[in-house]
């Protein structure tokens, strides 16, 4: 239980600074739109064509942004040395990872609302219809993603190169997600049932159970000396 | 899980980062209700003690020892208190948010009350409703020693505390030492500050090289 209301504590933290700041949603949001607009008028040939290519645009968006914000995010934890203070204070460790991988979660979600409707405007996507199984997608998607980003953004937080580090680790690691993300979000738009839909959500589960296992497991030897 | 803290003291704590020799077999003891400054050129290793007196890391060899006794890394964080250079607070937080929140990791009890005495005690309330990132350097440190001292640490260790500071931030400091010191709390400071260090000092401990290079010295033998 201590574990988890740390954990909270630290989301709390997280949301209140982006609140008062609006930092990492504008900046990230922005560099998403940008992806997404570009795209859009380098690969919209017709509404056939947008199916296929409209996954591959909102997950590359996604997961830029996501590197972006999870950055930014472990940024504000150098400052002043603050994570410091978090390390030295007697909360489990896994607390402070289970704390920013929420509040990395959250923010990234807020980004995915002005991103995917965004994706269906350019794209000339109707998602409604779909609307219940690609928040499914996206949500475990994007679950994964911040699960592993968290315990690398960490690792080079605490080290030099934050986003080199952070984008040459993490891309590698989080492929089959990432890829199983894109698929899954292609044959949903491509009309597939919802058994098929079912497959895809069970093996996205199962990475981010595998992925917040390990970054909850992991955190602890990661972040101390 | 909680000690007494009568007394820290080092065996042989040798610290190697690489190659490189941090500290090389020193042997020190801190006692309660004293303050113990730690004196040394950069590079003689006294951060490097401060942060193995943390259980921030490990030593390579040797042995830390509180009130005797060999503990578990991390298990007496609760009852230590670090100030270093860097404030370890959050600049877009201002300082009733920033000692919240560490007063709810530090689980203190009546949070309320025991943040208001120390913004009492070291005069924040004028910036208090402002981020950190506005402040200067003295109300930086002085929002982060109260951040220290929240839970009322046992062991409290200092690094460069008077760095920037001007002198009523120094004194406010140097008075809450001696409070500490008071309280019973074992102190240890690392300190390049002459003056500020002979007006703290019960005890001091040279560092050089890494390793202890004379036996401490009391105030009383110092003068």
């Amino acid at each position: 239980m201590t574990t988890l209301r740390m954990a909270w504590l630290i989301t709390l933290k997280d949301l209140r600074v982006e609140w008062r700041t609006k930092e990492i949603i504008v900046t990230t949001a922005l560099f998403g739109v940008l992806v997404v607009i570009l795209s859009s008028l380098s690969f919209y040939l017709n509404p056939t064509m947008s199916r296929r290519v409209a996954p591959g645009v909102l997950w590359v968006a996604i997961a830029f942004a996501g590197v972006l914000s999870l950055g930014r995010s472990w940024g504000r934890e150098k400052e002043n040395d603050a994570i410091r203070g978090l390390l030295l204070s007697p909360i489990p460790r896994p607390s402070i990872y289970l704390g920013k991988w929420l509040s990395g979660f959250i923010l990234l979600c807020a980004i995915e609302v002005i991103l995917i409707p965004l994706v269906a405007v350019f794209f000339h996507l109707d998602l409604i219809p779909v609307a219940g199984r690609l928040t499914a997608i996206v949500g475990l998607g994007t679950a994964g993603f911040v699960a592993a980003g968290t315990l690398f953004s960490a690792l080079s937080a605490r080290g030099g190169a934050r986003d080199l580090l952070l984008s040459v680790v993490v891309f590698p690691l989080i492929a089959p997600a990432l890829l199983s993300a894109v698929v899954a979000t292609r044959e949903l738009l491509a009309g597939a049932p919802l058994e098929e839909t079912l497959e895809w959500l069970r093996v996205l589960g199962a990475f981010d159970i595998v992925f917040l296992a390990g970054g909850y497991a992991l955190f602890g030897p990661v972040i101390s000396e | 899980m909680s000690i007494d803290f009568s007394k820290v003291s080092t065996e042989a704590v040798t610290k190697l980062y690489g190659v490189t020799r941090a500290l090389a077999g020193v042997d020190a003891e801190f006692q309660a209700g004293e303050v113990t400054v730690i004196e040394g050129p950069n590079g003689s290793g006294k951060s490097t003690l401060l942060h193995i007196l943390a259980q921030e890391a490990r030593p390579s060899s040797g042995l830390v020892r509180y009130d005797g006794r060999r503990i578990r890394r991390g298990r007496l964080r609760a009852q230590i208190g670090v100030l270093a250079h860097q404030s370890m607070l959050y600049p877009d937080l201002n300082a009733d948010e920033n000692l919240s929140l560490f007063a709810s990791l530090y689980q203190v009890t009546d949070p309320a009350t025991r943040i208001e005495t120390l913004k009492e005690r070291f005069h924040i309330g004028r910036f208090a409703a402002r981020p950190a990132r506005t402040w200067s350097r003295g109300q930086l440190q002085r929002v982060a020693l109260a951040r220290t001292l929240l839970g009322t640490p046992r062991l409290l260790l200092l690094d460069e505390p008077s760095t920037g500071l001007d002198t009523r931030s120094v004194e406010l400091l140097i008075a809450a030492i001696a409070q500490e010191r008071t309280r019973g709390a074992i102190v240890v400071v690392v300190t390049h500050d002459q003056a500020f260090s002979s007006e703290i000092a019960d005890t001091r401990v040279r560092l050089k090289q890494g390793r202890v290079a004379d036996a401490p010295l009391s105030n009383e033998a110092l003068s």
